[in-house]
């Protein structure tokens, strides 16, 4: 489904992503780990097509169609969609009119008809309720004055609205407690199926405990330099990321 | 040094006398003042940003006649009155009587009213600041007096639908007063709308003098066309405990000019000023708003949006003045603006002044353009960069939009909305 090949990316000049190769199938779930600044961050911004990101060689494709030539919106139309690691606030768009306009943007893309207000509202109201979303937080401004945790969640109810091909998720389990973390990821559970692929990039393994992957990959300096299955977290878990030879700036810092 | 530009004394002279005689004396005694009158210039302080869009020429001296026929079958949901060209037109006004209010054209008025009204005409405007309420006040051919007995509510909105037509140049002066009773209440919708092409200057003056208690909504709707210059002042009185509510929607034009002053001069008055402004294109628009806090314990709350694309200026100064026996005045003004592209214009500037030592005064400021995180989410959701464009453009202005509490209004105001982002943001 989506194929990265020899990506590299820079943010004012700085190279930043020097080389990722990654092979994602339908059904599949990837974990990307790795160190702060590694890149992880970037790579989700860039798969959705951030401008402030510039590719600067190498190739991604989604089901054979040249990401890199699609703009933010259509990417999304084709089936990219990325939870933000920080969902931005809109003071004054609601939140249910901003995902009716998503909704019936991509509806109308497939050619289908728009869905009017009313019925727009049941679903809205049925997908809050599976993310454990207060129906009240519909009307309130796009994640005006939401927690983190409800900020998270929101981003997993468009998920839920959207029905994505390749669902990016970026840091979706971080300032989360125990709880909204179950949450979150039985929404993200919720989104698996065989036509479906999930790239979930995260710092720690402990989402993978709730969402557990089929791959993990391992980001260092702008390079996957290491892959493997489910074991590969467990491993990172208990040996740090100096265990392959790489520090982790966070944990340097602190 | 070139010399001063003086007001053409081709503007000094009313075409018709067709009002009661106190009034007449009124008008002429407000001519004589206006002999030599400076128009002003960018070294004008308080047109120092918008002197340049002002274009004067004689034949836009001349009163437009108010004869022809007006655009406005419109139905509204509430009483109506037309004025066209500054003279209000019975037959397509709809209103009934009612008990404890009075409408009346000045044209209708008794010699006793007339000279009581004389009296009070203009003193609720410091004509200093808003320099072409003497025009008006030399021309002014009709108007509206509105009187509500102490107590006395109306039960609907009263729309004044203020047409110009300028099939030929020409000038109109439209004029309202309102003199609110204690504790009475009521809401007024202006509407300033425009027919026909040739260049035409419309001088507005309305006024409330709201006693004890009263509680006045105040709409203004600004609409008119390319081809008018639109100079306007609003002066309000506020007595004891009154409050005084304001909702300003103002779209651009060659000039657009609104001077709003309140006055609160009784212990407990409340006032709140919303506005709204668009402009594109070439247009202007400029808010003038000064509040001036006289009486202790007042409040008020001033919120004004500008919103500039294209090559377009737009222009807010806002005054509030604390008198020093005002104390514990409450006031706060919050001016945000939004430039659309690179080449419009916002000049915004706050003017305190506070002889009181007891009081709280805030006020803010903002320039910005749409922010890029918000677009990138939205478009990263499949919506289209012109939707939102347009989402992130109206949430600047939809907490004020959503104020006005006249449901007709706020449709016309988004109907208008809407022709503004057609034209300014193209689907890409």
């Amino acid at each position: 489904m989506l194929s990265i090949k020899n990506l590299h990316a820079s943010v004012e000049d700085k190279e930043i992503l020097k080389g990722i190769n990654l092979e994602i199938k339908a059904g599949e779930v990837h974990a990307i780990m790795g160190p702060n600044g590694s890149g992880k961050s970037t790579l989700s911004q860039v798969l959705a097509g951030n401008e402030a990101f510039e590719v600067t060689s190498g190739e991604v494709t989604l089901n054979g169609e040249n990401l890199l030539d699609l703009e933010t919106e259509e990417r999304a139309r084709e089936g990219i969609f990325l939870a933000f690691q920080y969902p931005v606030e809109i003071p004054g768009v609601s939140n249910l009119q901003f995902l009716r306009t998503a909704v019936n943007a991509m509806r109308q893309h497939r050619g289908e008809e728009e869905m009017n207000a009313a019925e727009f509202m049941k679903l809205a109201r049925e997908v809050s309720k599976q993310v454990d979303l207060d129906p009240s937080f519909l009307k309130r401004g796009v994640n005006e004055g939401f927690s983190g945790g409800e900020k998270k969640r929101n981003e997993i109810l468009q998920a839920l609205l959207l029905q994505p091909k390749l669902a990016i998720l970026d840091e979706t389990d971080s300032g989360l407690d125990i709880d909204a973390l179950k949450v979150v990821s039985d929404g993200v559970n919720a989104l698996r199926s065989e036509d479906r692929a999930i790239l979930m990039v995260t710092h720690y393994q402990r989402l993978l405990n709730h969402i557990v992957p089929d791959y993990v990959h391992v980001l260092a300096g702008g390079r996957i330099i290491k892959s493997g299955g489910r074991e590969l977290a467990l491993e990172l878990e208990e040996k740090g990321y100096g265990w392959l030879g790489i520090k982790d700036e966070e944990d340097a810092g602190n | 040094m070139k010399p001063v530009p003086k007001l053409s004394s081709a503007f000094l002279h009313a075409a018709c006398d067709c009002m009661p005689e106190p009034l007449l004396a009124l008008r002429k005694q407000r001519a004589s003042a206006l002999v030599d009158m400076p128009l002003p210039t960018r070294k004008t302080e308080n047109w120092k940003y918008s002197a340049k869009y002002l274009k004067l020429s004689d034949d836009m001296a001349i009163s437009l006649p108010a004869d022809g026929k007006t655009g406005t079958s419109l139905a509204v949901p509430g009483y109506k009155v037309v004025f066209l060209n500054g003279v209000m037109i019975p037959e397509a006004s709809e209103f009934p009587d009612l008990d404890g209010i009075t409408i009346e054209s000045f044209r209708d008025l008794n010699n006793d009213d007339a000279t009581a009204l004389s009296k009070k005409l203009g003193g609720t405007l410091d004509h200093d600041q808003a320099q072409f309420a003497r025009l008006n006040g030399a021309r002014f051919e009709d108007g509206l007096l509105i009187r509500l007995k102490p107590g006395a509510v109306l039960d609907q909105p009263l729309f004044i639908i203020h047409e110009t037509h300028g099939d030929a140049s020409g000038s109109a002066y439209p004029r309202v007063y309102v003199e609110a009773g204690a504790n009475s209440q009521m809401t007024l919708v202006e509407e300033y709308t425009s027919g026909g092409e040739a260049p035409v200057l419309v001088g507005t003056v309305t006024e409330f003098d709201v006693a004890d208690g009263a509680n006045i909504t105040s709409i203004r709707l600004n609409m008119e066309g390319e081809n008018v210059q639109h100079i306007g002042a609003t002066g309000v009185l506020q007595a004891r405990s009154s409050r005084f509510e304001s909702h300003c929607v103002g779209f651009g034009g060659p000039l657009r000019r609104h001077d709003l002053q309140v006055r609160l001069e009784g212990e407990g008055a409340e006032t709140k000023l919303n506005g709204v402004v668009v402009t594109q294109g070439k247009q202007h628009y400029d808010n003038h708003t000064a509040i001036d806090h006289v009486a202790a314990h007042c409040n008020s709350e001033e919120t004004y949006r500008n919103i500039a694309a294209d090559k377009s200026h737009a222009v807010f100064n806002g005054r509030i003045h604390i008198h020093q026996d005002a104390q514990k005045s409450n006031a706060d003004m919050n001016n945000k603006n939004l430039l659309l592209n690179s080449g419009a214009e916002i000049d915004t500037k706050p003017e305190l002044e506070i002889y009181a030592d007891d009081v709280k005064c805030a006020h803010g400021a903002t320039i910005g353009q749409l922010d890029e995180t918000s677009l990138f989410y939205l478009v990263s959701r499949g919506i289209g960069r012109r939707d939102a464009n347009v989402l992130l453009t109206m949430a600047f202005i939809n907490e004020l939009v959503a104020q006005i509490p006249v449901e007709a209004v706020r449709e016309t105001a988004q109907t208008r909305l809407n022709e503004f982002f057609d034209k300014t943001f193209e689907e890409a």
